[in-house]
């Protein structure tokens, strides 16, 4: 939807928009990366990976929940 | 309620999701005739008749079942399709009415009495209808914005730095093609799920200590139970009307998003 | 078998997330069979009843508004058509008056005319009676005063021509002189 053509409900729709889908991004950022950590850690048997997975995982869907709806 | 366990036999026992949740068939020999299954098709009935009656042969001026309905109508219209479809409302209420009448009948099932069970608590139907509008989603996308397109719009939104897609691409893929749905179903599940098993545990609380095994004690507490089990009972119809409000609201946001991609 | 399925059933019915088959099946039925007649067939009548509904009340409004517009008419024509009846009373109040004036003066006029024409008509008259009495007057006077002449003088005066010359002389000296005596 361009610039121009933006109704007052638009507002409305971002808003539910980036309500109902941070909890999605959230959970996708938390198992790709926190899956990520988890084989890599099983691979090179270590124990760090995973939990550092999961934040980087929060702290990027986060970024792009916020870089989409943010402003 | 059966318990087979003995000690349990004199003292007050919350109920356990297998009791309130599996059910054995209606009709002995015929397995998957059990009561879900009859107040899902008995719900289908019931909105096919209550949209019959009203909306069979529409009035200029409503009369009746017509102006009750009208209003569903003009709610789903208003406050979930309008929103987020736009022009292209008027071409999915259909779908949208659908949707809101069927899952919010299934909802107030819960609180009928005498029927008392939320029919989308088995998540084998909100997932049908889940399933359904994830189809719909994943066709109208690759319809509208092209096989390629669709996939890149969703998974490469505009504006942002370049280096950053790599790390957020399997997050939009993830989230959209999998988790999305996944909750779509899960949130009016687990909504009607924890709304039946707390209305089941103050309406047991109250027949317990009221009837079960009164004691002077008991009777407060069980009076609190009765007393929870109304607040929750008119409770749970919010949460009721709420989620299919939501789930159609839902259904809406994802058609509008493969109809046009994302800004 | 039954029991199997029974078996299965339950130990489905002991994980709330998996779905139990023939739930699945039963939904999909009752989906479509309500996503048909709900969403194919009655949505759209009402749809069309809310289209004619929204119609019926524009259309009321522009007929109402037409209606207006034609009261409205009306009255501006009736105004109108007022004030030139009463433009039209003005004109005509005016013109009887003027004719009245017209009237009034013709009248004077004519009444003048026939006065001068009978003072003009009594003066001729009297011009004519003058003259004639004068003629007559004229030629009496010569007559006696020749025969008085002739009487006091004892000689008579016979020759006509000489006698009417003396007279004639002798008025057209009276005549001058009394002339003389008016201015």
């Amino acid at each position: 939807m361009s610039e121009q053509e933006r109704r007052p409900e638009d507002d409305g729709q971002d808003f539910a928009n980036a309500a109902w889908s941070i909890p999605s991004y959230l959970l996708a950022g938390m198992a790709i990366y926190g899956g990520a950590g988890w084989l890599l850690d099983r691979w090179l048997d270590t124990s760090a990976f995973f939990p550092i997975g999961v934040v980087l995982g929060i702290v990027l869907s986060v970024y792009l929940v916020y870089r989409k709806y943010g402003r | 309620m059966i318990t087979l366990t003995a000690p349990a036999e004199d003292q007050f026992k919350a109920p356990s999701p297998d009791e309130l949740f599996t059910f054995s068939p209606i009709i002995n020999g015929v397995d998957w005739f059990t009561k879900p299954v009859l107040l899902a098709l008995l719900s289908s009935v019931v909105v096919i008749w209550f949209c019959w009656a009203a909306f069979g042969s529409p009035k200029i001026v409503p009369r009746g079942v017509q102006n009750v309905a009208e209003y569903g109508y003009m709610f789903v219209r208003d406050q979930v399709a309008r929103p987020f479809l736009g022009k292209d409302a008027d071409r999915w209420m259909g779908l949208l009415v659908t949707l809101f009448f069927m899952v919010l009948l299934w909802n107030i099932m819960g609180v009928i009495p005498v029927v008392q069970f939320p029919v989308a608590s088995h998540i084998a139907f909100p997932a049908v209808l889940a399933g359904s509008i994830y189809v719909l989603k994943v066709y109208l996308g690759i319809k509208h914005q092209g096989a390629v397109g669709y996939f890149k719009n969703m998974m490469f939104p505009p504006g942002l730095p370049k280096g950053i897609y790599l790390l957020l691409a399997p997050i939009e893929f993830l989230s959209n093609l999998i988790i999305a749905p996944f909750t779509h179903a899960v949130r009016l599940f687990a909504n009607m799920f924890a709304g039946h098993m707390l209305l089941a545990f103050f309406s047991m609380v109250g027949f317990w200590f009221l009837f079960e095994k009164l004691t002077p004690l008991g009777a407060g507490v069980g009076v609190v139970g009765v007393i929870m089990t109304i607040i929750f009972t008119g409770f749970e119809l919010f949460i009721q009307f709420l989620q299919a409000f939501l789930f159609a609201m839902l259904a809406a946001m994802y058609i509008g998003g493969s109809l046009h991609a994302e800004h | 078998m039954m029991k199997a399925a029974t078996l299965l059933a339950a130990e489905e019915g002991s994980n709330p997330l998996i779905p139990h088959t023939f739930e699945l099946v039963v939904g999909i039925f009752s989906f479509f069979v309500v996503l048909f007649v709900v969403g194919r067939l009655l949505v759209p009548r009402i749809q069309k009843t809310l289209a004619e509904r929204t119609d019926a009340i524009e259309g009321g409004i522009k007929r109402a508004e037409e209606a207006q517009a034609e009261a409205q008419n009306l009255q501006k024509q009736y105004r109108e058509q007022l004030a030139e009846a009463r433009q039209e009373a003005g004109r005509l109040r005016e013109e009887a008056r003027e004719q009245a004036a017209q009237i009034r003066a013709e009248l004077r006029e004519e009444a003048q005319a026939e006065a001068r024409r009978l003072v003009d008509a009594a003066h001729a008259q009297i011009e004519a009676d003058r003259q004639a009495a004068f003629t007559q007057l004229r030629a009496e006077i010569g007559r006696l005063s020749t025969d008085l002449a002739g009487r006091i003088v004892g000689e008579s005066l016979e020759d006509e021509a000489r006698q009417r010359r003396v007279v004639d002389r002798f008025l057209d000296e009276l005549e001058s002189s009394n002339a003389q005596a008016v201015r």
